[in-house]
């Protein structure tokens, strides 16, 4: 219930002024009111009630709790495991689990339930939505040769996570062009708005964040593997790899849209490190325990 | 006779990843150091511009030993980017023999190859079913310690890695 009247905030609060969006109290408390009554409602300053003073929780997007952040994570990869399910792989599950878990011990935001997955498609790509939700595909594991590449592969995904970059991108510009679809309409289940609020099926995956962004979670994805007992290069490695496709081959046509060249990335990597690590001596490969996929 | 034959078989399967080893060439991604040894302070033996083309030989941690027109030696991995370029070099090198893939896996089935476009994602309808298949997999931090441990991995005290030593960018 709780959550069902935070989403109705978070969708509806866009349908105001900016002024008001920035803080959810009584004023839009009455716009929801005025709009599932059927009125139409841009205008913010409605007669309060006093059954919704019963469910009053102060609730602004732009900082969302975790069962929130992850209630939006779940639609999201709900929708991409929509276009490609998982491998029917239970073990290759799990060892990415087991390695993603250990990685995101190390960052920021150890106390999220975070989960992780291969799904069943040759591309090569890798996703991260909020809440702790990180998919790669079949496609971008068959080039890894060890777990430090999957672990500094996942370490990219989960820096993408613990900096919110998606959760930004909707709070920029999808939230905002909400308003005018959900007047008039009768609004439906929780989840569909939040279908609403991130837009056509997994699209947001398809979005590119910020270039900046990208080598950000390059360099936290470095470092998240070097504190894991890695080898910290894993993450370069597979840039390197992947470096190598042709640019017009449809397998990276999205990667190579949705993030600077693997060359970009490297160069960028290679300006940060410069020799910070070479004091870390005994990072593990661990190629013996890589999962070898079955086909 | 037919040891003979073994022998041959035996001698060409042995040498199979020397060839594709040797086949692994790269280019500079910028102008650095060759170095003796795979160390910062190692004596210097060279040095490439940026775009040389090189073989490279061997890996060892953030190193690459390789061989450019004019000398060898062993240069930063992050200098150097593997393949020839552009072409998309499907061979098996040097780094894949390292860690024992050479000749596996590469094999991709060419039928019901499943994309991901654009399009794709934006048609994609939500799949409950999937998503509570995917958490039945989630593991606790606990467990993800575990494996760590079982796999003689130590967390390491380190800090995120500043923007860029040599500033330039916002
Ligand atoms: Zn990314």
């Amino acid at each position: 219930m709780k959550v069902i009247y935070f989403i109705l905030i978070v969708s509806l609060s866009f349908l105001m002024p900016q002024a008001y969006a920035l803080d959810l109290g009584d004023t839009l408390k009455d716009v929801i009111k005025s709009n599932v009554s059927g009125k139409t409602g841009n205008d913010s300053k409605e007669v309060s009630s006093p059954d919704a003073a019963k469910n009053e929780k102060r609730i602004n997007f732009r900082n969302p709790s975790m069962d929130e952040e992850i209630q939006i994570g779940r639609e999201i990869t709900g929708n991409l495991l929509g276009a490609a399910p998982l491998v029917n792989d239970a073990a290759l599950q799990k060892y990415v689990n087991q390695v993603g878990r250990w990685v995101a011990n190390q960052s920021e935001r150890g106390n999220l339930p975070w989960h992780f997955g291969v799904i069943e498609s040759e591309d090569i790509n890798a996703f991260a939505a909020p809440g702790g939700y990180v998919v790669i595909t079949k496609g971008l594991y068959r080039k890894l040769e060890n777990e430090a590449q999957l672990a500094g592969v996942l370490a990219h995904e989960i820096a993408h996570v613990t900096k919110s970059h998606h959760l930004k991108i909707l709070q920029k510009s999808q939230l905002l062009d909400l308003g005018a679809d959900l007047l008039g309409k009768q609004l439906g289940k929780n989840n569909q708005i939040i279908q609403k609020v991130i837009g056509s099926g997994a699209e947001i995956c398809a979005r590119s964040l910020d270039k900046n962004a990208e080598f950000e979670a390059d360099r936290m994805g470095v470092t998240l593997t070097a504190r894991a007992g890695y080898e910290p290069y894993g993450l370069p490695e597979v840039l390197q790899t992947i470096g190598q496709t042709n640019k017009n081959d449809n397998s990276v046509a999205l990667l190579f849209k949705t993030h600077p060249h693997p060359d970009d990335r490297l160069l960028k990597l290679d300006e940060a490190i410069g020799n910070r690590l070479d004091a870390i001596k005994d990072g593990k490969t661990l190629s013996n325990r890589f999962y070898k996929l079955k086909n | 006779m037919k040891m003979h034959k073994f022998l041959l078989m035996a001698l060409i399967v042995l040498f199979l990843p020397l060839m594709s080893l040797a086949a692994e060439t790269g280019s500079a991604i910028k102008a650095d150091v060759i170095r003796a040894e795979p160390y910062a302070d190692a004596k210097k033996t060279g040095d490439f511009k940026r775009g040389e083309k090189l073989q490279i030989l061997d890996k060892k941690g953030a190193w690459l030993k390789v061989k450019t027109a004019k000398t060898g030696g062993w240069v930063r991995l992050l200098s150097v980017k593997r393949g020839a370029g552009g072409s998309g070099n499907q061979l098996a090198g040097v780094l894949d023999v390292a860690s024992g893939r050479a000749g596996t896996g590469k094999v991709v089935a060419t039928t019901g190859i499943r994309g991901l476009n654009e399009e794709e994602l934006k048609n994609a309808k939500y799949n409950e079913a999937e998503v509570k298949k995917l958490e039945s997999y989630t593991q606790t931090s606990q467990q993800g310690n575990q494996f760590a441990k079982s796999g003689g991995l130590k967390a390491v005290k380190f800090n995120y890695l500043p923007e860029s030593q040599q500033g330039g960018e916002k």
